[in-house]
């Protein structure tokens, strides 16, 4: 497809850009015969004082062309090709000495990266990490340094800075952790700030804290930021310009108010509607190829689906009280109790879809996995059928097995890399002898490819020739040949691209709507549970503190906890245009 | 419903088959291994070398590319200067215990004199197996040189040092298999079982590695007393799978949170195919990793127990016993046996060690 | 830390008690009569019967069990089979001369080590890493034997640089005369094996996370290599060259014997030879125990200088 509105955005009032990317090409050598074009000819401008989103899925190449800005690519296997200009006042920055160039790395120009705790050093203190840069750069040392120092974390919002300075990455959280990124970053006064997806590992309470902080930190020190991200309500709420990328081009580039509301490409008009809203449900999500073939489905006033219990469903699934602690040692002989599930009771109704909100260390996943008697259950019941499958001696177990099924978070590792697609699909039809015999069971097998939207010749395939999202969609096949009444989604689709979490999104609906199972929908995102659940329960700190149906709980929430979350929520686009436009 | 062809897709092997082929050095040792593995088969199977124990040239032959008398006179073992020797009977190079009482019998007279004094009732049968394997004092000719030169009872040194690489060969492969089967196993079980299964076994690990490797071996080969090809390879299979176990135990510990293997625990799959049809076969690549070290370990531990004459017994040759009799003959300034023992010991061990790496480099490749 | 120390070394007893069990079913059991192994080394009838008799070779074995305790308890392993000197006594004069060898080969082939794996991690990819590794490869897989034959041949006995084998009197004259060959050829066998390994320690560091953010703040590949990664790797050197002691004291055994040091590798190699149990069982025991202790060390010291490291 080609772009649209490729050239740079710069309004004839204003003065030089302060960074002209133009014709940036970069491609890597994987192996002798192979080479992979990461980056294909891209140009943009990044204006001073303001703050520029570099939008796109991954694979798109935005990651690599904030390294190529800082110079960063790994020497070996990395080719920017000569063409390619990166003008920083007047100099371009791919044809400096390598000395000029670090120079300006940490000075000018700084990073931060995605995950705060790997990328701190552990066996320094945050304090010689921070004085490290003070010292390169503009000569501090000692107690001139440390001075500095502390005044720094104080800026990010580090309490006690005079105490915290001295301590190590480890003994700070996920958020502490990155506003000590961000104090490295900003402690030379750069002119560039390169933030690489800093809050996708963070909670959502968190983000908002470190997207706040690098809102005030730029707007104070009159500093540019180029934001790396894939999630477009993040991009409404901070920036001031828009670049989309996807598979190294530039699809679309302006003003964040003209991308969010009149969208030329077909890409980023799939992008911004892909994404379930809070305010909307439609019956299917639309997907990335509803707009690049432009059919109805992409209609912004598709029909929508009520969700909601009436409170007279038959109930397939009750949990009673489930109870999960784990034990560490402490001292010689005692042992100390984590309570990760703490008596958390609920009933799932048959055909409908519970959702489970927590963020990170709420317990969610562990109920999941202790409902499968994946982990051993600390106390509690789950009644299925009037029958306790906690408490059933194995061998019956086994007959209970097939009838709850999960799929896991992560698509890379829950399918065994050495077996074939079509050993993953026949081994539980196999073991439960679902079938008259084996060709019957490769049947079964090629109509559950088909039914998910796999071609037959996956059959023979390894997991490794497939995206992340349709190795979903073969994790749901396999859960599939059992024919399970509940379908536990564990994070199913928080690993996937944008536009593929909607496609599964779809695919487990209309299995839903034909197979009549029951879901249990673990999940961080709120936007997404609140398009596929009916009721939702939220967690925290191995508690359940609401239940609710699901238009309900969002309208009204009446836990703090509940209302705290709702209000971490990124609002995009819409929850700024109240504010004043910048620029 | 008919199965459309298909092509077939390639599994792990596959792939790192077509890596390790553009590894150039990678795939140079891969040869040379086969040349060797080739060379064993047809020592083994007797189609060269298998005379090596006739004493075909004169005692101490230079090789040919000297030329004969290139070298001083024989000196009798019995008088070589004791100072490359420490407290051993400096005519054996095996421990002997009845060497003293022998060595009084025959007067004093170095192994292989003819004339000793003694009544032999196996004169006829020695006889015999002299007659066929010819000695110094038999009438047939002797080469004055060989090619690669001769050991002081003009054995040839070639066909040593390829019956040597048999020996180590089989050896190394040998034990290697047996180190390798009893750590995974073990591994396996502590691994994926954990709690009192894996209490059990880091018990046998930590008595194990408690003592060092070589006085492990050492003790055992002290109380065994008895030396062979077989003994050889059961005390280092048995002491060696320390390693493999510890390695393969973490995999398994590793693994075993995966989701993949929790989903087969979803679908209703037992321990055992858990353990062996699931995790096994995301394993097996470190196991042969392993092995290929191990291979190279434990050649050169036999080397070092044959050397010190607790490896294989007498009949056999051994890279380790042609280094024993190396160090008296350099000091007569023959240095044939040495080199070709170490020449042929450093070039099959590389080509495995570099085989070994290529291997890693194919079959979990990282940028580097 | 108090109660960690208590926890390892009550843990350190199942282990030790399995090292016995071990030795004892070894030496005893398989080894069997003491009367068949030592027939043809101790002509003296009456000495086999005073070592049967302390050993308990007609009694049960339980009772066999119990005397092999009481001896590791009370430190007194009775007398060398061949030499008749209090085992004890062995030990501890052998001691200091492996040592005097072994310390300072550890210190210098592990500084050695350090320095060529981190300029080879600094090159990597380049062809001087390339023949570097190479030439390890190569080096590894001559045995030590030839290298302790050739150096010893060559730079003592024919050049004359170094005494050829032998022992001294006073430490001075030990270390600077006698032991240089010995650490020489030692330094060599050990460089290249460890050398790969610090270089897979240093690459392994040098691919993490918080060097890309070092590079990304503008420090200076020397920086980045000589201060970061090298505090980083410098925990799995320092593990791996602790572990390696225990086992060196008797691995050194092959140097100590080709240069007549009187070490305890070479006691030990004298003890196997002429089936002197006494001495054997003895070292197996005290070097297990040290190897223990030495692992505990070694965790002390991890937790030392890696500040992440909780001890429960």
């Amino acid at each position: 497809m080609s772009a649209v509105d490729n050239t740079p955005v710069n309004k004839p009032s204003e003065n030089n850009p302060l960074f002209s990317i133009r014709d940036l090409s970069v491609s890597f050598r994987i192996d002798r015969t192979t080479r992979l074009d990461a980056v294909k000819g891209i140009s943009f401008d990044i204006p001073a004082n303001s703050t520029v989103a570099l939008v796109g899925e991954s694979g798109s190449g935005k990651s690599v062309t904030a390294l190529a800005i800082l110079g960063l690519l790994p020497k070996q296997n990395s080719v920017v090709a000569s063409g390619g200009r990166i003008l920083y006042r007047d100099r371009n920055l791919l044809a400096l000495a390598p000395d000029e160039m670090r120079k300006l790395r940490g000075c000018d120009i700084s990073m931060i990266f995605q995950e705060p705790m790997s990328s701190l050093n552990p066996l320094f203190t945050v304090g010689f990490q921070l004085i490290e840069v003070l010292t390169e750069h503009v000569g501090l040392r000692d107690k001139p340094a440390r001075a500095r120092a502390i005044e720094l974390l104080r800026e990010v919002g580090i309490p006690e800075p005079e105490t915290r300075i001295d301590a190590y990455p480890f003994q700070l959280s996920g958020g502490q952790q990155q506003r000590v990124m961000i104090a490295m970053a900003i402690a030379c006064e750069p002119k560039l700030l390169i933030a690489d997806e800093p809050t996708t590992a963070l909670d959502v309470t968190i983000q908002k804290q470190i997207l706040d902080l690098i809102a005030e930190v730029q707007k104070r020190r009159q500093m540019s930021v180029l934001f790396i991200t894939h999630d477009l309500a993040v991009v409404g709420e901070i920036a001031d310009h828009v670049i989309v990328m996807r598979d190294g081009e530039i699809r679309e580039q302006g003003s964040v108010g003209r991308i969010f509301e009149s969208p030329q490409d077909s890409y980023t008009q799939a992008l911004l509607l892909c994404r379930p809203r809070l305010g909307r449900r439609p019956k299917r999500l639309p997907v990335i190829d509803d707009f690049l073939n432009r059919t109805p489905a992409a209609a912004p006033d598709a029909p929508e689906r009520s969700r909601g219990l009436r409170g007279d469903e038959e109930i397939v699934l009750e949990v009673r009280h489930l109870g999960k602690s784990f034990y560490s040692r402490k001292g010689l002989f005692g042992r100390q109790e984590f309570k990760a599930v703490h008596d958390v009771s609920f009933k799932l109704p048959k055909g409908k879809t519970l959702g489970l909100v927590g963020e990170s260390g709420s317990g969610k996943t562990t109920v999941g996995l202790a409902l499968m008697r994946l982990h051993e259950a600390s106390s509690g019941q789950v009644l299925f059928d009037g029958k306790d499958l906690l408490s059933m001696p194995p061998r019956e177990a086994m007959r209970y097995k097939r009838r709850i099924q999960i799929i896991f978070q992560n698509p890379y590792s829950s399918l065994n890399p050495r077996f074939t697609i079509g050993q993953i699909l026949m081994e539980p039809m196999q073991i439960h002898r679902i079938g008259a015999g084996e060709q019957e069971r490769r049947n079964m097998a090629y109509e559950l490819l088909e039914k998910v939207g796999l071609p037959g010749t996956s059959f023979f395939k390894y997991p490794h020739e497939f995206s992340g999202g349709q190795r979903q969609r073969i994790a749901i096949a396999r859960c599939l040949t059992m024919k399970p009444d509940v379908l536990i989604c564990d994070e199913s689709v928080s690993a996937l691209d944008v536009s593929v979490q909607a496609q599964v999104l779809n695919l487990l609906q209309d299995l839903q709507d034909e197979y009549g199972m029951s879901y249990i929908f673990i999940s961080h995102d709120l936007a997404v549970v609140k398009y596929m659940a009916d009721e939702v329960m939220v967690m925290n700190e191995g508690e359940i503190v609401e239940t609710a149906n699901s238009d309900d709980i969002y309208l009204n929430p009446q836990h703090p906890y509940t209302k705290k979350l709702l209000s971490s929520i990124p609002k995009g686009w819409q929850g700024r245009t109240e504010r004043p436009l910048l620029n | 419903m008919s199965i459309a062809s298909h092509a077939e897709s390639p599994g792990l092997w596959v792939l790192a088959w077509r890596r390790f082929r553009h590894d150039r050095v990678g795939l140079v040792s891969y040869y040379i291994v086969l040349l060797f593995v080739a060379l064993v088969a047809a020592s083994w199977t007797g189609l060269i070398a298998s005379d090596w124990e006739k004493e075909v040239g004169v005692s101490h032959a230079p090789p040919t590319f000297l030329g004969p008398g290139a070298v001083a006179s024989h000196i009798e073992p019995a008088a070589a200067p004791q100072s490359l020797h420490s407290d051993e009977s400096a005519e054996s190079n095996v421990i002997d215990p009845l060497a003293e009482v022998l060595a009084e019998i025959r007067g004093g007279k170095p192994i292989g004199a003819a004339d000793t004094g003694i009544v032999d009732p196996l004169a006829d049968v020695l006889a015999e197996i002299r007659g066929q394997s010819g000695s110094a004092s038999a009438t047939e000719t002797q080469a004055a040189t060989l090619l690669l030169g001769g050991d002081k009872w003009g054995r040839d040194v070639l066909k040593k040092v390829i019956k040597g690489t048999e020996t180590s060969m089989f050896v190394g492969l040998a034990a290697a298999a047996l180190a390798a089967l009893l750590g995974t196993v073990f591994g396996a079980m502590a691994g994926y079982y954990g709690r009192w299964i894996d209490d059990l076994f880091n018990w046998f690990y930590s008595v194990f590695t408690s003592i060092p490797y070589l006085l492990l071996i050492l003790s055992i080969a002290a109380v065994l007393n008895q030396k062979g090809t077989i003994t050889v390879i059961l005390i280092l299979g048995l002491t060696g799978w320390t390693g493999i176990f510890r390695l393969v135990r973490a995999e398994y510990m590793k693994h075993k949170v995966r989701e993949y293997v929790q989903a087969a625990d979803a679908i209703g799959a037992s321990h055992m195919r858990r353990i062996f049809v699931h995790i096994l076969p995301n394993v097996s690549h470190v196991v042969l990793v392993q092995l290929s070290l191990h291979v190279v370990l434990f050649i050169k531990s036999e080397v070092v127990l044959s050397f010190l004459g607790f490896g294989v017994g007498v009949d056999t040759v051994s890279w380790g016993s042609m280094l024993n009799e190396a160090q008296t003959e350099l000091l007569i300034g023959n240095w044939w046996q040495l080199a070709a023992a170490t020449a042929a010991m450093a070039v099959m061990v590389t080509a495995f060690g570099l085989l070994t790496d290529a291997l890693r480099d194919a079959l979990d490749p990282k940028l580097k | 830390m108090f109660a960690y120390i208590a926890r390892r070394l009550w843990q350190m007893i199942p282990t030790l008690l399995g090292v016995v069990l071990l030795v004892f079913f070894l030496f005893t059991w398989v080894g069997g009569d003491p009367a068949y192994l030592l027939a043809g080394k101790i002509s003296n009838p009456e000495q086999i019967e005073n070592i049967r008799r302390q050993l308990g070779v007609d009694q049960p074995i339980y009772v066999q069990l119990w005397i092999f305790i009481t001896q590791i308890a009370t430190g007194d392993f009775g007398v060398s089979w061949s030499t008749n000197e209090q085992v004890s006594d062995i030990f501890a004069t052998r001691l200091g001369p492996s040592l005097t060898v072994l310390v300072p080969l550890l210190l210098v082939s592990t500084l050695l080590a350090i320095a060529a794996a981190m300029l080879v991690a600094y090159l990597r990819g380049s062809l001087t890493d390339r023949m570097v590794m190479i030439g390890c490869t190569v080096g590894q897989s001559i045995s030590i034997l030839v290298y302790i034959i050739v150096f010893q041949y060559l730079l003592a006995y024919r050049l004359g640089w170094f005494p050829v084998q032998g022992w001294g009197k006073g430490f001075t004259e030990n270390l600077f005369t006698y032991s240089l060959l010995p650490i020489i050829v030692g330094v060599l066998v050990s460089l290249a094996p460890d050398t790969r390994l610090y270089r897979t320690f240093f690459l392994d560091e040098i691919n993490q996370d918080y060097v890309r953010t070092a590079r990304a703040k503008g420090m200076s590949e020397t920086r980045v290599i000589w201060v970061h990664v090298m505090r980083n790797a410098s925990i799995p050197i320092i593990t791996n060259v602790m572990i390696q002691l225990p086992g060196l004291l008797v691995g050194a055994f092959l140097i100590e014997r080709f240069f007549s040091i009187p070490g305890i590798g070479r006691e030990v190699l004298l003890a196997v030879e002429r089936s002197d149990f006494p001495v054997i069982k003895a070292v197996t025991i005290y070097v297990a125990i040290a190897t223990m202790i030495t692992n505990l060390l070694a965790d002390l010291l991890y937790k030392a200088v890696d500040p992440r490291v909780q001890l429960k």
